[in-house]
């Protein structure tokens, strides 16, 4: 315990950066994946095709060879990267991919009367997506991109291996000086405090995210509309 | 910008990427078939709700969910010898991939038990049925059935994340392709060798799942 109390500072600055890297993220991550959630629910089929395969790349690429890729390969043409940079880069693609499926499928979740409605009324095309599917899809994505959130506070760790100073690499300077030092590897101890660290942020955001879906569905029994489509099928099921 | 990439040099190193490649699949494989095993026998316990080993089931499926993979491994790797639990490369590597797999794997096998209706639980201990035999001849068959696809899907996020493995010294792809560049510098070559082949497999592995799911809803599907 003396070695964590006498390291906090190392930790403590670690863990903001890990704060700092994951909020520029998920803030990028959000742009990509709004831009190409929209983009899959287009009537267009070219604007699909590409939204696809953007998701299926950084998604099927394993997260670890993207950071490499960007840190790595960016010099190579031209543009040397900051860790912190590269970090961002390969984290926000990688975020947005992930996000577009949520965005793509917060637009599916709409009624597709809504959109029947709405073009009964009149309404233009641009004025169904903004002031009708729009606002009624935003609100069923909350939830899993807070989901998304702890997904990137643990990506981070990541970066640890093109030298970002996040919480992980602090930890194994610590783990390695304290080696040098005194002969004696703390690292049960420090990987250990790391984990726990780790699972309280994210079991907290866990648990946000639980109560923002209960207010979400509170919500709409309030207005009306009945269970979310899930319970009322779990329902039927049963 | 003048960046000259050559084809060749990717050829020329076919054969480290192919060793690579091989050790990746070996790795992934055990981990996969370990993880399954682990995902099956937890959910089992939790499904019985078995008094303490459940609560110990859920602590581990909701802490290896909550933090991330690296520590996990770099803790097995190199916290546990210090309590006297050395693992080698090798086996730490399918230690932490089985453990992390299964964790999922135990959340998907669990789903698939609670969508076994009541009543064939209520006709098995009706025709006398032990606990264990409902689970050996109804639950498993039909449970793992249904949570056969997203099991699948932890399986490829398994195989992606023995990348993961690089990092201890554990002689991969990303390992492989990494040591190359540190001595070559082709980077670019590397790189995209290396994100073809995953891709491919990860691909290959999708399709394998979609197959699997067409043919498990075959029997459902006259009904």
């Amino acid at each position: 315990m003396d070695l964590i109390q006498n390291n906090a500072p190392i930790f403590i600055n670690g863990l903001l950066e890990t704060f700092q890297l994951s909020a520029v993220t998920l803030f990028f991550a959000i742009v990509l994946s709004l831009f190409f959630g929209v983009l899959s629910v287009t009537r267009y089929r070219i604007f699909k095709i590409i939204s696809i395969c953007y998701v299926e790349l950084f998604r099927d690429i394993p997260l670890l060879v993207n950071v490499f890729f960007v840190y790595f390969g960016a010099p190579l043409i031209g543009i040397p990267l900051e860790p912190f940079a590269a970090a961002t880069i390969s984290l926000s693609l990688w975020g947005g991919a992930n996000g577009a499926e949520i965005v793509r499928s917060g637009f599916n979740s709409v009624s597709n009367h809504q959109k029947a409605s709405a073009k009964a009324l009149g309404l233009k095309p641009w004025e169904i997506f903004w002031y009708v599917i729009g606002p009624q899809a935003l609100l069923p994505m909350i939830p899993p991109f807070t989901g998304l959130f702890s997904l990137l506070i643990q990506a981070t760790a990541l970066c640890s291996m093109v030298g970002e100073m996040e919480f992980f690499r602090m930890a194994q300077i610590v783990v390695e000086r304290t080696t040098i030092n005194t002969g004696y590897s703390p690292a049960f101890l420090v990987y250990g405090f790391v984990l726990i660290v780790y699972f309280v942020i994210c079991a907290s955001l866990a648990a946000l995210t639980k109560r923002l879906e209960r207010w979400l569905s509170e919500r709409q029994d309030r207005r009306g509309a009945g269970l979310p489509a899930v319970e009322r099928l779990a329902q039927e099921s049963v | 910008m003048g960046y000259n990439f050559q084809t060749s040099y990717i050829l020329d190193n076919a054969d480290a990427l192919l060793r690579g490649l091989l050790m990746t699949a070996q790795v992934s494989g055990i981990s996969i078939g370990l993880a399954a095993l682990i995902g099956i026998v937890c959910a089992s316990i939790k499904i019985f709700n078995v008094p303490v080993l459940s609560k110990i089931v859920g602590g581990y499926v909701y802490f290896i969910r909550s933090t991330p993979l690296l520590p996990q491994i770099f803790f097995i790797f190199y916290g546990l010898p210090s309590l006297g639990l050395g693992f080698s490369i090798y086996w730490s590597g399918v230690l932490a991939l089985s453990l992390w797999g299964g964790a999922y794997n135990t959340e998907n096998v669990r789903g698939g038990f609670l969508a076994i209706s009541k009543g064939l639980k209520e006709a098995s201990s009706a025709l006398g049925f032990k606990p264990i035999h409902y689970l050996c001849f109804v639950a498993i068959p039909l449970g793992v059935r249904v949570s056969v696809p997203s099991m699948l899907n932890t399986s490829v996020s398994v195989l992606k994340n023995s990348a993961y493995l690089s990092t201890i010294g554990f002689a991969e792809l990303t390992f492989v392709a990494m040591e190359r560049v540190a001595q070559e510098f082709r980077t670019l070559e590397m790189f995209a060798a290396i994100c073809a082949l995953y891709l491919t497999l990860v691909l290959a592995l999708s399709a394998l799942v979609r197959v699997i799911e067409r043919h498990l809803e075959r029997p459902f599907k006259e009904t």
